[in-house]
C-alpha cells in the first residue's frame, strides 16, 4: 500500500479538504510517537556530553556547551579517587563473551536447523516442541539447578561459564531461525546431492553451508544482541566485578549514589554502542531475525 | 519424495541414524539444561530454605501450614506475592495492550506515509538497548530531586507548568505505571515489526476493491485489515504475555521491587539471592512457569499448525 494509491482511492469521491486533514492527523500521530520514542535517546546523548555543572534544571533541554568527552572518559576508565569503577574492562568481557557465544550457538543452530528442516525421522516431532519449549521458558525456572551444575563443571563465576550458558540457551532460537531458513531452500537441491551419493554431513557442508550466509547474518545479529544485552544470566553466573559483563557493571555503576547522571548516561551509551551500531547499519537483518524467530513461521 | 526413496534405499537407511547423530548433541544439551533443571526445580520447591529438609520443616506450630507445600503457601498467599500477582496482572493488561495497540497504530499509519522506514526505525531503536540501559535512562527521566532542583525530565516539565514534582518511582500506584511505560517504550518496536509484516500480507486487490466501492479507511481497517491480521495479533499478544511475565530487569534496575512494584520474576530472584530461600524461590519459579504455560501451549500449537501446512 503506497501513499499514492491511498490518495487515488480516496480522490474523486471525497472533497479534497477531508483527505488533507486525514493526512495531517496521520503525521501528527506519527510525529508524537517519534518524539516519545526519541526523547529519552536525545536526553541520553546530550547529557552524556555535558559536564556535571551543566546537568541541572535550567539547562535540561539545552545542547551541551561543547563536545565534552569527560563523562565518557570517566565512565570508561573510572576514577579511583571517587570510587568509580570504569566500564572498559567489562566492555571487553562482553566482547569476549558475546563473540564466541554468538558463533557457537549459530553453528549448532544451523546444524540442528538443517536436520529439522530437511530430514524426516522418528522423534523429530518430540525434538521440535522441546526446542520451542526451551525458547519460551522463563529462565528463572532453571536457574538454581543451573548454578549447581555449573559449579560442578567448574564453570561457575567465569566468562567461559557464561559463554557456555548463552550457547546452550541460544540453541532453541538459532535452531528455529535456521530451520525456517533451510525450509525455504528447495528440497530438490538436497535430493539431488543425495542421489549423487553425498553423505549426510557432506550435504550440510557442501550444499547447505555455502548458501547459509544470509541465515548466519540474521542469526548472529540476533544472538549478539541478546547476549550483549542479557542481564539475568550475567548477574547470576558472575559475581566478581572483574569478570562481569557490561550490563551488570552498568547496573552496579548506576546503583551507586556517587556517580553523576552525565557519567551514567555516558556509561549507558558505551554499553549500548555495539548493539546500536549493529542496529543502525544492519537494522533490516535485525528485524528479519525478529520475524524469523517470532512465529512468522 | 517417495520416488526418490524407492530409488536410493541405501541412503534412506543412513537417513535413519545420521539425523539422530546430528541432533544428539543438541538433544543431550537440551535435556541436561532444560528438562533436568525443570525437574530439579520442582523437587527443590518441596524442600526447605537450604534444601536439607522437607518444606514442612519450616512450619511453625499454631501457624497455618501446607505441609510439603509450605513453599507454595508462601508463593501463593504471602502479601508480597499477592502484590506481585496484582502487579503482573497490571503489567499484562497495560503493557500488552499498550505495545500491541501502539505497534498496530504505528504500523498502519507508517504504511501510508513516505517516511515509513524512518518512522519504523525510530520506534524500533529502543529494542537495541538493554533493559539495564533503558532502566538507567528512564531513572534519569523520572528522577525526583530531594531539594528544590528537579533534574528529572518529567519533573522539570511539571515545574514549568508550576505543578508539584512527583516522586515517580516511589509513589505507589504511579510507580508501576512509570515502569510499564518503560516496558512499552522498549517493546513497541517488536509488535510493530511483526504486525507491519502481517499488514503487507493483506491482499491489495481486496483493499482496492473496498475503496473503489467507497468504503472509508476506517471501515477498511475494521472490516478487512483487522480480521485478516487477527491470527498474527493473537500470537503477538500471547508472545507479549510471555515476555511481560519474564520481565525482571526493568523492575530490578529501577526500583528493586520496592515501594509496591514487586513482580513474580523479580521476587524469585530476591528470594534466592537476597534471602537465600531456595525452597521459596523455586516454588515461585514453578508458579511463574505455570502462569506462562497456557500462552506457551498456544504458541507451540500454532507453530505445529504451520508445520502441518508446510
Amino acid at each position: 500500500m503506497t501513499a499514492n494509491s491511498f490518495e487515488l482511492a480516496q480522490g474523486p469521491a471525497k472533497p479534497p479538504r477531508k483527505i488533507h486533514w486525514g493526512r495531517v492527523a496521520i503525521y501528527v500521530v506519527l510525529i508524537a510517537a517519534a518524539v516519545f520514542y526519541l526523547l529519552p535517546v536525545y536526553l541520553l546523548i546530550i547529557t552524556g556530553m555535558k559536564s556535571f555543572a551543566e546537568v541541572s534544571l535550567a539547562r535540561m533541554w539545552d545542547l551541551p556547551s561543547g563536545l565534552h568527552f569527560d563523562s565518557y572518559i570517566k565512565a570508561w576508565f573510572g576514577k579511583e579517587s571517587e570510587g568509580i569503577r570504569g566500564l572498559s574492562n567489562n566492555f571487553m568481557n562482553s566482547v569476549y563473551l558475546a563473540v564466541p557465544a554468538t558463533l557457537g550457538s549459530a553453528l549448532l543452530g544451523s546444524m540442528n536447523g538443517y536436520v529439522l528442516a530437511k530430514w524426516k525421522f522418528r522423534g523429530s516431532d518430540v525434538l521440535f516442541p522441546l526446542i520451542l519449549f526451551g525458547m519460551f521458558i522463563p529462565y528463572q525456572s532453571i536457574l538454581i539447578p543451573l548454578v549447581q551444575t555449573l559449579q560442578r563443571m567448574h564453570l561457575y563465576g567465569s566468562i567461559p561459564g557464561l559463554i557456555f550458558v548463552h550457547i546452550v540457551y541460544g540453541i532453541p532460537i538459532t535452531t528455529l531461525i535456521f530451520r525456517n531458513y533451510y525450509a525455504g531452500i528447495p528440497t530438490e537441491l538436497v535430493e539431488a546431492s543425495k542421489i549423487d551419493g553425498a553423505s549426510f554431513l557432506g550435504i550440510y557442508r557442501h550444499v547447505l553451508f555455502p548458501i547459509s550466509m544470509p541465515g548466519f547474518v540474521v542469526v548472529m545479529i540476533w544472538q549478539f544482541q541478546s547476549v550483549w544485552n542479557d542481564f539475568l544470566f550475567g548477574v547470576i553466573v558472575t559475581s566478581r566485578p572483574a569478570v562481569q559483563p557490561i550490563t551488570v557493571a552498568l547496573n552496579n555503576m548506576a546503583g551507586s549514589y556517587i556517580v553523576e547522571w552525565n557519567v551514567q548516561m555516558a556509561g549507558s551509551i558505551l554499553a549500548a554502542l555495539p548493539t546500536l551500531l549493529v542496529f543502525i547499519f544492519l537494522g533490516r537483518y535485525f528485524m528479519r531475525g525478529l520475524l524469523a524467530g517470532s512465529l512468522k513461521g | 519424495m517417495s520416488s526418490v526413496d524407492d530409488r536410493v534405499p541405501k541412503i534412506m537407511k543412513q537417513g535413519r541414524v545420521a539425523p539422530w547423530l546430528y541432533v544428539t548433541p543438541a538433544l543431550i544439551v537440551m535435556s541436561f539444561f532444560i528438562v533436568y533443571p525443570m525437574i530439579s526445580t520442582v523437587l527443590l520447591s518441596f524442600r526447605n530454605a537450604d534444601s536439607t529438609l522437607p518444606a514442612s520443616a519450616a512450619c511453625v506450630a499454631g501457624q497455618p501450614c501446607w505441609g510439603i507445600f509450605e513453599n507454595y503457601r508462601y508463593a501463593l498467599t504471602s502479601s508480597i506475592m499477592l502484590t506481585a500477582f496484582r502487579n503482573n496482572l497490571l503489567w499484562i493488561l497495560l503493557m500488552v495492550s499498550g505495545t500491541v495497540a501502539m505497534g498496530l497504530l504505528i504500523a498502519v499509519l507508517a504504511d501510508r506515509v513516505r517516511y515509513e522506514k524512518t518512522a519504523k526505525a525510530i520506534i524500533f531503536l529502543p529494542m537495541a538497548i538493554s533493559f539495564v540501559g533503558a532502566g538507567v535512562i528512564w531513572k534519569f527521566m523520572y528522577d525526583y530531586g530531594s531539594g528544590k532542583i528537579q533534574i528529572g525530565l518529567l519533573n522539570a516539565i511539571l515545574k514549568t507548568v508550576e505543578a508539584p514534582a512527583v516522586s515517580w518511582l516511589t509513589q505507589p500506584g504511579i510507580n508501576i505505571l512509570a515502569l510499564i511505560v518503560v516496558g512499552i517504550w522498549m517493546w513497541t518496536g517488536f509488535c510493530m515489526t511483526i504486525l507491519a509484516a502481517a499488514l503487507k500480507g493483506v491482499p491489495t486487490e481486496i483493499l482496492e476493491a473496498a475503496r473503489v466501492d467507497g468504503a472509508t479507511e476506517w471501515r477498511v481497517f475494521w472490516r478487512i485489515i483487522l480480521p485478516v491480521i487477527m491470527p498474527t495479533i493473537a500470537v503477538v499478544i500471547t508472545t507479549m504475555i510471555i515476555n511481560v511475565l519474564k520481565i525482571f530487569d526493568i523492575v530490578y534496575v529501577m526500583t528493586g521491587g520496592n515501594y509496591g512494584t514487586e513482580v513474580i520474576a523479580n521476587r524469585m530472584y530476591l528470594e534466592m539471592y537476597s534471602s537465600f530461600q531456595s525452597g521459596r524461590a523455586t516454588a515461585i519459579a514453578i508458579v511463574l512457569i505455570v502462569v506462562i504455560i497456557p500462552a506457551m501451549i498456544y504458541n507451540i500449537r500454532r507453530f505445529q499448525e504451520q508445520e502441518a501446512m508446510r
